[in-house]
């Protein structure tokens, strides 16, 4: 009876509850209890692997979010007309302010990286710049919700949660999509929005200030461990409340709802020894800490969440966010920029090296970016706006050319001119790269078909490798 | 039916001009001999559109750019200099300006004169007319025909074959839509799944056995009559508001914080909280609820109490998400004004006009206009939100950039509600006040002339005076907190809004005036000249005169009842939303709703009488072929419990349930402060405070320690790599006493030991406890008319290891150990509390076999609890049969 059904309608909040489509055994439930002859073929775990719509590039994203607006013009956009210029009035107003960072040209695609990023530099034969990046939000929780979700004006479903919807995951003992330390209140950043609310994000660790102080206290998952029964014990337990669930399910014939509690409480019974051993890290050599900077000083909490989301990635899981914050730099640029790369740069060239000596740099697509970037021209002296026309972003692995340049901006890096990517394009770019056509990935709600692109978004065929 | 608009492809904007008010000529005469000279030879060479300069952001070149001003604010506050950052500009405040000099002192008095009196400004921005894409032959056409802009009448009863089945009304029309697809309702639901969905459904919380077993032998005899006098019984009880108005706040985005980047509490949110449960409770007619919600302030009133509860009321319109921290005063009030239009139209109208902010509706026949004929009414208020100014002035933090005060209630507290400080207290608050603004005035001269450090003192002390202020704002001489509600006033000036396009403020076109969306009215709402027609809105929206009203309510009832809506997008009854299942049905208990007085209890009533309600959830797989979403009712939904209802269940299972009202809210005892990780105030405020006395005393610890070795070893110590050791050791320590202080701080907002209800828990902005949370709470930052209703693995973790589940289980244990002492009636006990019905043999024995496992001892309070949660844990805890 489901066979004509398509995967958003089987995937739809329907009458009977969320339960009706999470993880229920409609399938083999409707067909031995119901008497319902015809199933259609594939389980109806909402998690479970699906196929792309065509040939897919990347498997998975760890997606390095850069909160805050790294400066495009001191890091990735090489402006040698701005060190020309420097100190002359900029044509939209203000000073143009040289970078104070010296740009050289790394590896054999001869890519212009400055010295803010040396050991990201190093790998820079695998980096695709796009350095035509647009948005439409000058202020950073809205651009940062639009990165995440393609509009700062309605709380949509993120990246991730699309992705993790389109595809599935692959790793039934783990979440599909985990946000690391996220920023306190930027739930809706990888928050599933109408889609069911499994697709969303699970918090994995916790942002926010407090956490500097702590970095280590308190359960990275809420409710992981249980304080007094021992994991057997547990077992018994479970085995008899799954048995009332079970009787349960006898007596009402088909009951999606009860079904999925049963399919939950299953996947939290393996998530809580998959979680603490994912995050339990003393399993890595004291090389592979080092290599990340996870051994201590400013690299440590970058290093540990890098190796965490290599962690995530190499057990199967479809989406991994890691946050960075703190870019914003209205003053102080020179000094402040210099400790925000230094405790990132490290760590995120160690994740590629990590991923390449591993063989999952070829699945994995790495992006790397801020909400936007920044002004050329100087606020406050040694500071730098914020600037959403024109930016750069970039992505390793996953099917793209590496050592490429795609886009420009104008010869100060104020707007991009050339090849413009807007925030919607990008999206589209990944699910692209992902195997899923951003037109065709769409979920019913409130009586019209949603995407993560609305009605915009243009592939960027020419960055695919 | 899909309603299609003529829509051209694009909008026409065609440039014209309208007429301004005529100023005074005095005043312009004013501004063109004293104020527009210095402007053009001292601004506008970067601030204007001549020069092409706007640096930061700021143009001075028209009166409406210079009020909206650049990315630090607006230039120029009519009546305000301090506010107005021309003003602080050029007196060297906020900016140095014109760079590098000073204007001549009379020039300065000018300006200050000038922006006192009002900043009279001819210089208009050139105006463009907006032209509609949508014209007056669509809106009628949709007004006409689209069935929700239909006024709803009372139906003819339908004709059923099986005329013994229906026992109301409502059940004619559910029978008679069956019948016609070929399909029977299912049986009757057994009297414990009935009971245990009617508690649930009327007041929230799970029958006592007791309860039951009066229930059963009743409905076995009369059962028309036994649900009939539970209904009345349950109707009658505080917990039936506390169910109720908890699905109400849900769609008005109850919250106690701003949310956003800068979450800043609402102290007295809570007020609104116990209104809207006691009015359900009063069973308040719904029309007047509506009115009081929008224009409570002007409503008359009979006394001062009644004056007081309609004012809270208004407190619907202040409590949205705020971004408090944004710069551009302009910029705030139209998103203040947006979200009140927003909400406003879909909770009682279940109609997005805010859709129509930047363009015309896309969907529905509302054309830009329309919206902005409302922002003239919302616009034309005041919005209090925030917290009253001290006797020292108003003061703001370094990212609270908006900020406004509060009401003051008529009828104070019979017991004050927040801190309270005593005289000495008071005294030195007052004191270190007067420091502050001293330190503060040396620091703003300072930082003016760009020193870094003054800068972060500056707004170091910026906050601080900010937060003390804030304290002293809200007592008394005395030190005792005054009583004070979140609302709306009128505004000194009422003021036709402009339409801007693409919804930027810096782009006005035409004025239009005041009224609601044409498509809802036959005729234009009459709004006096100098009424902002709020009222008169109240009044159009509270009541039958729009064919919207009742039914969005009646539908949002029968979803709470049913588990699914008669239009499952409760919140769109436009063009883009789902249509009725039964638009008879809905019709007739519209017209049912208005004809008893809009009594939301009489529906209920309906409802829970109904034969439709008492079927069972039975699955038939003919019927569910035939309609897999069962939208013809051929069986009652299973439904899975809301988080409040779970958390409460577990509460009452264990004997722990606490009935009473909590006074206020853990939020109001904080004060208006921002939250931050779980934290009510600044944990990082906090957490520096305490870790400079950790550091002292574990340095005073450590030297003390040094000073008791020997002298031998002291000299030992000499050395530099004990030294370094020792400093290393201090560090560790400290560092460790940091995580335990901040283990502890954190998750204050998680009220794990609370023992009321859970309509009481404190619900700040992306705070919420994680006990509601996890179960799909509905998120505050937005109208939620449906919650979600997810089985996640999350929801299992919290049930197998969360503490509070584990208190709990370990209550209901104990419960049972004490009531009964057969190990078998134990197990029979907590199934009929747990479940309302008894265990099978089955089931008996394996939950005997169970506690065995656990403990060889049939009195183990451990085992027992082991028991107890998983009857929590089981999904027929959480489950409506």
């Amino acid at each position: 009876m489901f066979a004509n059904l398509s995967r958003r309608q089987a995937l739809q909040t329907v009458s009977a509850g969320f339960g009706f489509l999470a993880f229920s055994g409609l399938t083999t439930a409707a067909a031995g209890r119901a008497g319902a002859a015809e199933t259609s073929s594939g389980s109806r775990n909402p998690l479970s692997t699906r196929p792309p719509h065509f040939p897919a590039r990347a498997k998975h994203v760890i997606f390095l979010c850069m909160q805050g607006g790294p400066s495009h013009v001191d890091t990735f956009d090489y402006k040698p007309e701005l060190t020309r210029d420097h100190g002359k009035r900029a044509r939209y107003g203000g000073t143009l302010l040289a970078s104070p960072w010296a740009f050289r040209q790394r590896g054999e695609s001869g890519l212009w990286i400055s010295d803010l990023f040396p050991e990201v530099a190093k790998h820079a034969d695998q980096l695709c710049l796009i350095r035509s990046m647009q948005c439409d939000q000058p202020v950073h929780p809205g651009a940062m919700t639009q990165m995440h979700t393609g509009t700062a004006q309605f709380i949509r479903p993120s990246l991730g949660a699309w992705t993790l919807y389109g595809l599935g995951t692959e790793n039934d003992s783990l979440p599909g999509f985990v946000s690391l330390s996220p920023p306190a209140g930027s739930q809706r950043n990888y928050g599933s929005a109408f889609l069911p609310a499994i697709y969303g994000g699970t918090k994995v660790g916790r942002g926010g200030r407090a956490a500097r102080f702590a970095a280590d206290a308190g359960p990275p998952v809420p409710d992981i461990q249980n304080p007094r029964l021992s994991k057997s014990q547990q077992r018994r337990q479970l085995d008899f409340i799954q048995s009332l669930n079970q009787d349960k399910l006898q007596r009402e014939s088909v009951h999606p709802g009860i079904e999925g509690v049963i399919e939950s409480y299953e996947l939290a019974f393996r998530m809580q020894d998959a979680m603490p051993e994912l995050m339990d890290m003393s399993g890595e050599s004291r090389e592979t800490l080092a290599m990340y900077g996870a051994d201590g000083g400013a690299t440590e909490n970058f290093g540990k969440q890098c190796l965490l989301a290599r962690r995530f990635v190499e057990a199967g899981v479809r989406f991994v966010e890691v946050t960075h914050g703190n870019w914003d730099q209205h003053a102080n640029l020179s000094r402040d920029h210099q400790a925000r790369a230094e405790a990132c740069d490290r760590p995120i060239a160690a994740l590629l090296a990590d991923l390449q000596q591993r063989d999952l740099l070829k699945d994995t697509l790495v992006i790397w970016g801020g909400e936007f970037g920044r002004t050329p021209a100087a606020q406050n002296g040694d500071g730098r706006n914020h600037n959403n026309k024109g930016y750069t972003t970039w992505m390793a692995g996953g099917g793209v050319k590496g050592g490429f340049s795609y886009g420009a901006t104008d010869e100060h890096g104020f707007e991009a001119v050339e090849d413009k990517c807007h925030i919607h394009d990008w999206h589209a770019t990944i699910l692209h790269l992902l195997g899923l056509d951003h037109k065709r990935l769409t979920y019913q709600y409130a009586g019209r078909d949603f995407r993560l692109t609305d009605v915009y978004g243009n592939v960027i065929e020419q960055i695919m490798a | 039916m899909t309603m299609r608009l003529s829509l051209a492809t694009a909008a026409l904007f065609v440039a014209g001009s309208v007429l301004a008010d005529s100023p005074d000529p005095d005043a312009v005469a004013f501004f063109e001999t004293k104020i527009r000279p210095v402007l053009v030879n001292e601004c506008y060479s970067c601030h204007s559109n001549e020069t092409g300069n706007a640096r930061g952001g700021l143009r001075l070149d028209t009166r409406q750019l210079t009020r909206i001003g650049g990315s630090s604010g607006p230039a120029v506050v009519p009546g305000q200099p301090e506010e107005s950052l021309l003003y602080t500009a050029i007196t060297h405040q906020d900016f140095v300006m014109p760079p590098k000099r000073k204007l001549a002192p009379e020039v300065i008095a000018d300006f200050r004169r000038w922006i006192e009196t009002g900043a009279v400004d001819p210089r208009e921005t050139e105006v463009i007319e907006i032209k509609a894409t949508i014209g007056p032959e669509d809106i009628r056409t949709a007004r006409e025909t689209f069935w929700a802009y239909q006024p709803p009448a009372a139906p003819k009863l339908p004709e059923v074959r099986s005329p013994a089945w229906p026992t109301t009304e409502i059940d004619r029309f559910v029978l008679a839509r069956l019948e016609s697809a070929g399909m029977q309702p299912s049986a009757d639901a057994a009297a414990a799944p009935l009971l245990r969905r009617l508690f649930f459904d009327l007041v929230g919380l799970p029958p006592t056995p007791r309860q039951l077993t009066a229930f059963e032998s009743q409905y076995r005899s009369d059962p028309q009559q036994a649900v009939e006098d539970v209904v009345a019984y349950l109707l009658r009880q505080p917990q039936y508001g506390e169910r109720w108005g908890r699905h109400w706040l849900d769609v008005v985005r109850y919250a106690e914080s701003t949310g956003r980047e800068v979450n800043m509490t609402y102290p007295h949110a809570w007020r609104y909280r116990d209104y809207v449960i006691d009015s359900f409770n009063a069973d308040k007619p719904f029309d007047r609820f509506v009115q009081e919600q929008i224009a409570g302030d002007l409503l008359p009133a009979a006394d001062d109490a009644q004056w007081a509860e309609q004012l809270i009321g208004t407190t619907f319109l202040a409590l949205g998400p705020k971004n408090v921290n944004e710069q551009n005063r302009v910029q705030f009030a139209a998103d203040l004004v947006d979200e009140q239009i927003d909400t406003t139209t879909r909770v009682f109208l279940g109609t997005s006009v805010a859709c129509a902010r930047c363009h015309d509706h896309k969907f529905d026949a509302i054309p830009q206009a329309d919206y902005y004929a409302m922002a003239g009414i919302f616009g034309s208020m005041n919005t209090y939100f925030g917290n009253p100014p001290s006797s020292y002035g108003s003061f703001r933090g370094a990212q609270t950039r908006r900020n406004s005060s509060l009401l003051l209630l008529p009828v104070e507290d019979e017991r004050p509600v927040g801190q309270r400080y005593t005289a000495a207290e008071i005294r030195a608050m007052r004191q270190q006040m007067e420091e502050l603004q001293e330190e503060a005035a040396a620091a703003r001269r300072n930082r003016a002339a760009g020193d870094n450090q003054s800068i972060r003192n500056f707004l170091r002390l910026q906050n601080q005076l900010a937060q003390l202020s804030a304290k002293l704002a809200v007592v008394d001489e005395q030190g005792r907190p005054r009583s004070y509600c979140m609302g709306v006033q009128e505004a000194d000036q009422v003021e036709d809004a402009r339409v801007l396009i693409r919804g930027e403020i810096d782009q006005p076109g035409q004025r239009v005036a005041r009224g609601v969306p044409q498509v809802l009215a036959t005729r234009p709402l009459e709004i006096d000249e100098d009424s902002s027609g709020r009222l008169e809105l109240a009044r159009w929206i509270g009541s039958d005169r729009n064919p919207l009203t009742a039914r969005v309510m009646v539908n949002r009832i029968w979803q709470s009842m049913m588990g699914r809506a008669l239009v499952t997008t409760t919140d769109n009854f436009g063009a883009s939303g789902a249509e009725p299942t039964h638009p008879e049905l809905l019709d007739y208990l519209a017209d049912r709703f208005v004809q008893s007085g809009w009594s939301v209890k009489q529906i209920v009533a309906d409802i829970a009488s109904s034969r439709i309600y008492r079927a069972s959830t039975e699955f038939d797989p003919d019927n569910h072929r035939q309609d897999p979403d069962n939208e013809l009712l051929w069986r009652a939904h299973p439904r899975r419990l809301g988080a409040e209802s779970i958390r409460d269940a577990m509460l009452q299972v264990s004997g722990e349930l606490d009935l009473r009202r909590p006074a206020a809210s853990v939020v109001a005892q904080a004060g208006y402060v921002r939250v931050r990780d779980g934290v009510l105030g600044d944990p990082r405020e906090q957490l520096r405070e305490q870790a400079e006395q950790i550091r002292a005393q574990a340095m005073a610890e450590a030297r003390s320690r040094l000073a008791r070795q020997t002298p031998a070893a002291r000299f030992r110590s000499r050395g530099s790599t004990d030294m370094r050791s020792l400093r290393q050791e201090i560090q560790r320590e400290v560092a460790q006493r940091l995580q335990r202080l901040a283990q502890s701080t954190r998750d204050s907002l998680q009220m794990t030991d609370a023992k009321y209800r859970s309509v009481y828990l404190p619900i700040v902005r992306d705070q919420q406890p994680r006990s509601l949370d996890v179960f799909d709470f509905a998120d505050p930052n937005a109208v939620v008319g449906t919650r979600e209703s997810s089985s996640t693995s999350n929801q299992a973790l919290y049930m197998m290891n969360n503490p509070f589940v584990i208190q709990q289980s370990e209550r209901f244990a104990a419960r049972l150990l004490a009531e009964a002492s057969d190990p078998e009636q134990r197990v029979e006990l907590a199934f009929q509390l747990a479940f309302a019905r008894s265990p099978s043999d089955g089931e008996l024995a394996a939950a005997l076999r169970l506690v065995n496992d656990f403990s060889t001892s049939t009195e183990s309070p451990r085992a027992w609890s082991v028991l107890c949660q998983s009857l929590f844990a089981a999904a027929e805890f959480r489950y409506l049969d």
